[in-house]
């Protein structure tokens, strides 16, 4: 009974990850139909960056608003790579995204060097406990599922009651009538990938403590993140939260009860199991042209 | 005849490759092996994505299934290598066709998400079991010394060349004549307009398994090959990046296409090795030499996308006209599905009145 | 360069027209769809925009809205020249669109709806004035406030357009284009839409170019028609003489 609590709460800070991960990539797919596969590249790019601010300034929370503000900067800039891709084929997206992953993980390898880098956590990695019991989570796990949290209430604050929030979802439902009411579609858009590299970069410094700073060191994280927002239906930036959770929680079980090399195996069956079920995600609009 | 006709060609190219072989230099020879290897994986990519309209990031795991099946069975089983090669591509068939049928229903980034995934979680089975598959170490893989008839003094990558050009050039001919096939008109009609074939009475479900089966087929072929030459299958080998370097060189060198699948494995196999060997004749660590060819990799696959949607074989066909044989061009890049409203930009065009 | 047909509306003879087309000629791809066709009206004329289906009506106020590529010929809002430009530029600069099919966004509430257009008027940006906006339009369309926080799906055919107007006017533009109001309405509904129309003239002094198959409710409520058939105008009179001359109207428009 202990040990399932522990699994539970210490699942909900990696769930929050996978929330994060996949709550960018629905920002960008509802807007584009386009998945961002260099979504967690991008997050490794700024965390390396906010290394290197942490590095020369001692001051952790220096490097992690640079990351951020990196995030917002990384975004837009590969929005305007990927533009010419958008309405095209979707194959030609996946492909140019994918590129964008290599060259980002080479250009890390290249500027930063392979070797596996320790990043610091925000607070205090120890356990916490309740009169004895052991919580299995630390002060850091509150931060990350809080912050995660409070940018997750942000950006849904951002896009039901602000006028660019509203230019958003009507560029992300329908572009053409959106031009028509004077929306400049192209800043909505790039504005949107601005966004989800600000989250992806929040989740790249949450994540990092864990599972150490390299190039490759994102790819497992938005692997799964994909999954939660899979999960949740690529079109629902709530569901992508909610999968995230349900998947954390659930990979913990897995991680714990059955050992940690288990989880990718477990995550590729959840992703299969939800998608035999639903092919377009758990809460995703059915498409309707089955013959 | 078509088949004829590939047959013809493979022969002659047999014997150029073969002269070759014996010009060349030990570790030239086994360049040439690697080139062949991966252009069989590469040309059962293209088939999958550029012929069926699939999209694979994890076709890197059914090379995984190959080389360690081969392993496996080199180890355990004394079987001669015909058949232990042959063994190889049907298991990582199957594992394709597992695939398939749970993936028969996804599209578009659905698909690819499973096949990613799959290529992450599938070598974190080696290390899972690891008195069966040799953990992070891997197997050591038991080659077989060239045949008595060739001479004693016949140098083991030269066989190992050869090897691996005839398996390759096997399977560029089957290919070939699938693509001509049926099958391969069917393909290209069910990545073209999935309802309209299925309103014409084609079994897409079957059809897009079966693309899965015949690449993973030779993705497991071109593993149990590497391991070959390589001597060693270990976890390490088979990262993600080998799936997306798949699919780099499949595009670099034109979707669709079997002879860019040959330009795709070419680059994948000769320009690591050249700008790392220039890198590092600058000074540069071989870490960060390492790394040029994969960002290079990427800025080329964007470039490629966005301005020669067909690629290397595109390319060539363009500047030699059309006495060199291939696909047709497609408008829209390299699926051409139909096209979707573009958001409104600069000057948007919708469709007519 | 051919005549233009006379100005219709209130102007004196020195002041630009609100509207000038000049020789347009657009199309999609290698398809001309409109070939030098030109027009000119005055400020609040409403002008009925005739032809069978393909003619290029709808190319014509995509040409105006920036829709679509102009290829020859120019478009002038109040003097300036305003070829070319990007579809969200001249709906800033007063051009409302409002299209085919009436391009309600389902996905978002009537008010978020309402919202956009109030949005897109120059010069109004506090949050109180675009309050103070939709309230009007609230009133002088109750049947919307009625439904502001449902979602727009759920209107019927003619509250959808009775929105996609609304929305419309709430940008203050200098020159609405109507595209099909009538397309897949009731008859009774339909004379509601084009009463309305008629009264925004009145309350507004808005241009309107009003597109339509349904030759003889438009002509109702026009100044003048024009009639499109390859892309190319075959006729131009006020809208009483084309209203009576059955002959052209079943030549063009197989009534």
């Amino acid at each position: 009974m202990q040990e399932f609590l522990e699994f539970t709460l210490g699942g909900i800070s990696f769930g929050m990850i996978y929330a994060a991960i996949g709550l960018s990539l629905v920002l960008i797919w509802r807007g584009t139909r386009i998945l961002n596969y260099a979504q967690g590249a991008m997050a490794m790019f700024t965390t390396y960056i906010a290394l290197i601010v942490i590095n020369h300034t001692g001051n952790y929370w220096a490097g992690f608003f640079v990351a951020l503000a990196a995030g917002l900067v990384l975004g837009a800039v590969c929005e305007r790579v990927v533009r010419p891709a958008e309405g095209k084929a979707p194959l030609n997206a996946v492909l140019v995204t994918i590129g964008l992953l290599i060259l980002l993980e080479g250009l890390a390898g290249i500027i930063y060097g392979g070797q596996f880098r320790s990043f610091p956590a925000a607070f205090s990695i120890t356990g916490l406990h309740i009169g004895g019991t052991a919580l299995g989570i630390a002060w850091n796990d509150v931060f990350v599922a809080g912050a995660v949290l409070a940018a997750a209430l942000a950006l849904a604050v951002l896009f039901r009651y602000t006028p660019v929030g509203l230019r958003m979802r009507a560029t992300a439902f329908n572009s053409g009538v959106a031009s028509l009411l004077g929306v400049r579609v192209g800043r909505m858009l790039t504005l949107g990938w601005a966004l989800a590299g600000l989250i992806g970069a929040l989740a790249g410094v949450l994540v990092t403590p864990n599972t150490f700073l390299y190039p490759n060191s994102m790819d497992s994280i938005f692997v799964l993140g994909f999954t939660a927002a899979v999960i949740g239906g690529l079109d629902s930036p709530a569901g992508a939260v909610v999968g995230g959770l349900i998947l954390g929680i659930l990979l913990n079980y897995v991680s714990g009860y059955l050992g940690s090399d288990l989880v990718p195996i477990f995550g590729l069956a959840a992703l299969v199991v939800v998608l035999m079920l639903r092919p377009s995600g758990l809460f995703g609009a059915t498409a309707t042209r089955q013959v | 005849m078509t088949l004829l006709r590939h047959l013809g060609a493979a022969i002659v190219l047999a014997v150029i490759l073969g002269l070759l072989s014996v010009a060349l230099n030990a570790f030239r020879d086994y360049q040439m092996a690697q080139v062949a290897l991966y252009a069989v994986a590469i040309a059962g990519l293209t088939v999958l994505v550029g012929l069926s309209g699939q999209i694979s990031i994890g076709n890197g795991a059914f090379m995984a299934v190959g080389a360690y099946a081969a392993a496996l069975l080199l180890m355990h089983l004394a079987w001669p290598l015909a058949a232990v090669l042959a063994a190889s591509a049907a298991i990582a068939a199957l594992a394709g066709l597992a695939v398939g049928v749970a993936a028969a229903r996804l599209r578009g980034p659905y698909l690819a998400g499973v096949t990613l995934m799959l290529a992450v979680a599938l070598p974190s089975l080696a290390t899972r079991f690891t008195g069966v598959f040799g953990g992070d170490q891997g197997l050591a893989v038991n080659i077989s010394t060239p045949p008595a008839f060739l001479g004693t003094n016949f140098p083991l990558t030269r066989w190992q060349a050869w090897i691996s050009c005839a398996a390759a050039l096997i399977v560029l001919v089957l290919l070939a004549n699938l693509g001509r096939s049926r099958i391969g008109r069917s393909w290209r009609a069910v990545r073209d307009d999935e309802t309209a074939a299925a309103l014409a009475g084609l079994n897409v479900a079957a059809l897009r398994v079966l693309a899965f089966v015949v690449s993973a087929a030779c993705a497991g072929l071109a593993g149990a090959l590497l391991g070959i030459t390589t001597t060693l299958v270990s976890p390490g080998s088979f990262t993600v990046t080998l799936s997306i370097t798949l699919l780099a060189g499949a595009v670099l060198g034109g979707l669709g296409s079997l002879a860019g699948a040959v330009w795709g494995s070419l680059i994948i196999v000769l320009v690591p090795t050249y700008v790392t060997d220039v890198a590092t004749s600058h000074g540069l660590s071989s870490s960060v030499a390492a790394n040029i060819p994969i960002a290079a990799y990427g800025v080329v696959l964007i470039a490629v996308i966005l301005l020669f949607p067909d690629g290397i074989q595109g390319l060539v066909r363009r500047l030699l006209g059309p006495a060199v044989p291939v696909g047709k061009r497609r408008e829209n890049g390299p699926v051409s599905t139909p096209r979707r409203p573009a958001p409104a930009s600069e000057h948007s065009e919708e469709g007519a009145p | 360069m051919a005549e233009l047909p006379d100005a219709v509306g209130e102007p004196a003879a020195a002041e630009a027209p609100t509207l000038a087309v000049e020789d347009l000629t657009a199309g999609y791809g290698g398809v001309i769809a409109l070939r030098g066709v030109s027009l000119s009206m005055g400020q609040g004329a409403i002008t009925a925009v005739l032809g069978a289906n393909g003619a290029g009506k709808t190319t014509l106020l995509r040409a105006i809205s920036g829709l679509v590529r102009v290829r020859r010929g120019a478009v002038r809002l109040d003097g300036t020249d305003v070829t070319r430009r990007r579809p969200d530029d001249l709906a800033r600069a007063g051009i409302a669109h409002v299209p085919e099919g009436q391009g309600v966004i389902t996905e978002l509430t009537v008010e978020e709806n309402l919202r956009l257009g109030a949005l897109c008027a120059s010069g109004r940006t506090s949050r109180a004035d675009r309050s103070a906006a939709l309230a009007q339009a609230y009133e002088q369309f109750p049947a919307l406030a009625a439904r502001r926080r449902k979602p727009a799906a759920t209107l019927s055919g003619g509250e959808r357009q009775m929105l996609v107007i609304a929305r419309a006017l709430l940008a203050r533009p200098r020159l609405l284009l109507l595209d099909e109001p009538s397309l897949g309405l009731a008859p009774k509904i339909i004379n509601q839409v084009m009463t309305l129309i008629a009264g925004l003239r009145q309350s507004t002094g808005l241009t309107i170019l009003l597109v339509e198959q349904n030759a003889r409710s438009a002509l109702t409520i026009a100044d003048q028609g024009i009639v499109l058939a390859v892309g190319k105008i075959v006729a131009t009179a006020d809208a009483a003489t084309l209203a009576s001359d059955t002959g052209l109207l079943r030549h063009y428009l197989g009534l």
